[in-house]
This record gives C-alpha cells, sequence and structure tokens, in this order.
C-alpha cells in the first residue's frame, strides 16, 4: 500500500488509516483477526479513542503484538490539564502500551474550548507534559465541524503535527467558509502538518430516527456509508486524491475488508473524474435553480 | 459566490479573468458569470435570449454587483455590444443547444465582439456513447422540438467539429482539457430535459403531446441518474484571419 509522509512528524503513513473504533462492534477473537487483516494488507496507521466504547481494550492484545509496525494515534475529549492527564495513563493502561505516537485534541467545535485547551491548565499543559515523559511522541487535533476553527488552532498552538477533518465530494462540493477544508489543506502543506481525512465513506445523514430507529440502522456509523465496492473504490480514491496524507477507514467492521481492497488497489483519480464525483454530488443539494447542464 | 460549479471553476482556472471585460455567452442561471465575478472580473455582459434566465441571474448574482454585471437580453447572433470591446468571452454549455444552423453565426458574432487577442473558454459535451441510456431522452427531446420549431433542441458537437467552426472565425484552439469523465446526469438534470419536452408537448394537441410527456417522465424514472459521456473545455485566442 502507498505510504505518504505524515506532514513533518517524520513518520511515513499508509494512504489509510484503520479507524480502530471498528473493533467495538466485535467480540475479541474477531477484533484479532481483523487487525490481523488490516496489517495484512500492510495498513501502518492506526487511529483509536477512549470513547470508542471497548475500541482500546479490543486493541490491545494485537497492538502488542505487533508493537514496533503500528503507529497509533490516539484522543482526548477532555479539554483541561487534570482529565487529558488522566486520559493519557488510562489510554495507555487499556491499551497496555508505553507510549502512543499520536495523541490529539478531539473533535473541537469551539473558539471557547480552544481557549480553555491553549490556557495555563488546560489540556495541552498535561499532553505537553506527557510528551516530555516520553508517554506520547506527536501532538494532533481533530475537528468535525469548522475549517476556521482548525486554522485558529494551527495559528495558536506551535507544536501541533497533524489535524484530521472530514473530507468528500459531498462537502468538497458546498461553497462557503464552514466548507473550506481546501484551505486547511493549502496551510497545513505550507506548514508541514500532517492531514488526516475522516467521512470519506459517508453517503449522507441517516433517515430521521421516526422513519429509521437507531438500532435498527444496518450500520454502526454516525452516517450512512456507501457500501459497495465500486462506491468505496470511488470515495478512497477521491479523497487520497485530495492531498490528504492518510484516509481513515469507516467506523463499521463489516465495510473494512471493502476499504483495504480499495486502498491497495488505488492507481488514484485523475481531475476530471473528481469534479464528477463533486458535480453529482452538488446537485443533490443544489441551492441553484436546475437547468439543462453542469 | 455561491454555487459556482467545479466545471467553471476548472474551465478559468488558467485564464486570466481579474480586471477583464467578459462575456457569458449563453448566461443560462449565471454559473460562469458568477464564477467570472468571484475570480475578479471588470465587468460581467451575461447574454441570453430568455427573459426567465435573464431575472435569475439578476437576482442570483446582481446584489452588490451592479457596477460589474449587465445582463443582457439577445440573440447571440446580433448582440448590442460594440466590436472589439470584450476580454474574455465563455460560452459554457452553450454550443448544445445551438442548432447547427446557428452555430457559425455566433461564432462570428463572438469573433466581432472580441479585442484583437481576445480570449474565448467554450465547454461542451462530446457526443455521449451511443449505449448511453440517456440518449433516449436527447432524442426524444429533439424529435418534439423539430415537430414543434423544426429544428432540433440539443446537437452534440465533436470537440473537432467545434474547434473548426470557430477557427473560421479566426479562433485558435490555445488548449483542451476535459472537465467532467464521467458526466453525472443526475435525476436533477434528466427532469430538466423532460421539463423540456414537457414545454413542447404543451404546444402540441393532446393527442400528441400527452404521450409525449408521458413517454419523458417514463424515460426519466427508468434511467434514473446515468454518469456517461465526457465534457471538454476548449480555450482559443482571437488571431487575425
Amino acid at each position: 500500500m502507498e505510504t505518504r509522509a505524515l506532514g513533518d512528524t517524520g513518520q511515513e503513513s499508509t494512504v489509510l488509516t484503520f479507524g480502530s473504533i471498528a473493533l467495538n462492534w466485535l467480540e475479541q477473537a474477531g477484533a484479532n483477526q481483523l487487525v490481523e487483516l488490516v496489517l495484512d494488507h500492510g495498513v501502518n496507521h492506526f487511529d483509536v479513542a477512549p470513547t470508542y466504547g471497548d475500541a482500546e481494550l479490543k486493541l490491545g492484545p494485537k497492538l502488542r503484538q505487533y508493537r514496533e509496525e503500528v503507529f497509533l494515534g490516539c484522543k482526548t475529549q477532555e479539554r483541561e490539564y487534570e482529565g487529558a492527564a488522566r486520559k493519557i495513563d488510562r489510554s495507555l493502561n487499556r491499551l497496555g502500551i508505553d507510549t502512543i505516537d499520536l495523541y490529539q485534541i478531539h473533535g473541537l467545535e469551539y473558539e471557547e474550548e480552544l481557549d480553555t485547551i491553549t490556557a495555563d491548565g488546560g489540556a495541552l499543559d498535561a499532553i505537553r507534559e506527557a510528551k516530555d515523559d516520553g508517554k506520547i511522541d506527536h501532538i494532533g487535533l481533530t475537528s468535525h465541524g469548522d475549517p476556521e476553527l482548525i486554522l485558529d488552532a494551527i495559528d495558536r498552538i506551535d507544536d501541533l503535527e497533524t489535524v484530521m477533518f472530514p473530507l468528500n465530494p459531498v462537502v468538497a462540493g458546498k461553497d462557503g467558509d464552514e466548507y473550506d477544508y481546501e484551505a486547511v489543506l493549502e496551510r497545513c502543506e505550507a506548514e508541514g502538518i500532517g492531514t488526516l481525512g475522516i467521512k470519506a465513506f459517508a453517503k449522507g445523514s441517516w433517515p430521521p430516527t421516526d422513519e429509521l430507529a437507531e438500532a435498527d440502522r444496518p450500520y454502526a456509523n454516525w452516517y450512512e456509508p456507501v457500501d459497495t465496492p465500486e462506491g468505496i473504490r470511488e470515495r478512497f480514491d477521491f479523497a487520497a486524491a485530495q492531498g490528504l496524507d492518510t484516509v481513515v477507514s469507516p467506523g463499521d467492521p463489516k465495510l473494512v475488508a471493502m476499504v483495504l481492497d480499495a486502498a491497495s488497489r488505488s492507481e488514484g483519480m485523475d481531475e476530471a473524474r473528481q469534479r464528477a464525483l463533486i458535480e453529482e454530488a452538488r446537485h443533490d443539494d443544489s441551492p441553484v435553480p436546475e437547468q439543462l447542464h453542469h | 459566490m455561491d454555487g459556482v460549479p467545479e466545471t467553471v471553476t476548472a474551465a478559468l482556472a488558467d485564464r486570466q479573468v481579474e480586471g477583464q471585460v467578459c462575456l457569458e455567452a449563453g448566461a443560462g442561471v449565471g454559473n460562469t458569470t458568477a464564477g467570472l465575478l468571484a475570480a475578479g472580473a471588470k465587468r460581467v455582459y451575461a447574454v441570453t435570449n430568455d427573459a426567465d434566465h435573464a431575472a435569475t441571474v439578476r437576482e442570483r448574482v446582481g446584489d452588490g454587483n451592479a457596477d460589474r454585471l449587465v445582463v443582457i437580453e439577445a440573440d447571440l447572433r446580433a448582440t448590442p455590444l460594440g466590436t472589439g470591446s470584450v476580454d474574455l468571452v465563455t460560452a459554457h454549455g452553450l454550443c448544445n443547444v445551438l442548432p447547427p444552423a446557428d452555430l457559425d453565426a455566433v461564432a462570428a458574432e463572438l469573433a466581432r465582439v472580441a479585442k484583437p487577442g481576445g480570449r474565448l473558454v467554450v465547454d461542451d459535451y462530446a457526443v455521449p456513447p451511443t449505449d448511453g441510456a440517456v440518449n433516449r431522452l436527447f432524442a426524444l427531446e429533439n424529435a418534439a422540438a423539430r415537430v414543434v420549431d423544426g429544428r432540433p433542441a440539443l446537437t452534440f458537437y465533436p470537440v473537432a467539429v467545434l474547434a473548426a467552426v470557430f477557427a473560421d472565425h479566426g479562433w485558435t484552439v490555445e488548449h483542451r482539457k476535459t472537465l467532467l469523465d464521467p458526466v453525472p446526469w443526475t435525476e436533477a438534470h434528466l427532469d430538466a430535459h423532460a421539463d423540456v419536452v414537457r414545454g413542447y408537448a404543451d404546444e402540441l394537441p393532446d393527442v400528441i403531446g400527452e404521450p409525449l410527456a408521458a413517454i419523458a417522465a417514463d424515460l426519466v424514472s427508468a434511467i434514473g441518474s446515468e454518469r456517461t459521456g465526457t465534457m471538454y473545455s476548449l480555450a482559443f485566442r482571437l488571431v487575425d484571419v
């Protein structure tokens, strides 16, 4: 599988990162098998979080077995020192390892959170302290909703080394600053910050719960995913062609094998096809009156 | 600027737009006009022969662009624009709705209004592959148009044909680019084409018009959506002939 430099971290990550939340839905034996399958495809970058149910615990055995082969990202939603320090130790314990390669401030949504995180006594103090103690190697950030906030975070966190954000043809086709992840990609490229793409396989929101109860959804994802080999290959190739360093696999284990296959066989995507996907998605939710042509 | 399609952005990407006097020939809903204004055009003449489209363009991009946007309702074979007055002409998705008999006159008029050394961008569809299901809808649209107007509604020109027609009026191809491959004909696009058929059907006696409209509706639901064919962009420069 193709590898790309993860910004200036020194890590060469496979273009697919394994979203280990998929392990949460499996028994331990199945989780072990899935990790073996992922490693068989050459994937060397895993991502996990303490909020993903039992994913840390289920990843632990195989992670310890193959620790040297895996670059591990983990996350915290804590915003203050005490909580973040506690979560780092808790994740290390649950994973059963000594060092997390990339520790990410998770799900940044509001400017005030950034204030808290970067203030004295904020989560960053704990993360930097853990870095000094050798518990983590690199510092990252994830945000699902606001490219401008990511740019602010890059301005305000000098030692930020990676960012994780959504990117797919639906997002790429929307106008307005709230969807301008292209600006984030450009900024990261210029500053040597690694980029991880999420929601690459999102088709759309689930129907309202009065139409489809949460318990009746066929996939564990927070969104309705594309789920055909062709659709998955297309979405992977699109995301990988946007300039991301690596694309995170979807959270449902039923989709992972298809995604591994797509990433292993990827041959890139030319611009005319990328535009075709964006145009197709754009017309699903167009603010402009419809007309005959594209 | 809301809703500038990727096709427009890609076609304009390597063209000088900032500070230029531009003409969108066949403005439609103003997609390219929006792209030209967003890219810093000094002035944009949005020319269309359709009053509804003219109103749509004004409504969509008129706010805040009063000093840069001029929407003109005119026939593209004879516009009120001055000779040699435009730096950059765009014809995005225009030629496929021009009957062959009109194409040459439009190419001549665009050459007349362009400054010497002026630029032209023509974006259009290659002839769709014969196995494309959308062809059935396009054929129906053309059949209806011929019955009502005596001319086709849609003509897909091979890239070499368009290049040759424009070359006759001094337009030299600078480069060619593929904008879409494949072309995503979404349900919304197919509906728009079915609307054209319904428009023609309304002008025919019910005994012909009603089944025509019904066939169009059936085709849209049978096709659903389809990815087929390509959309290309030709960039020209005006040279003396």
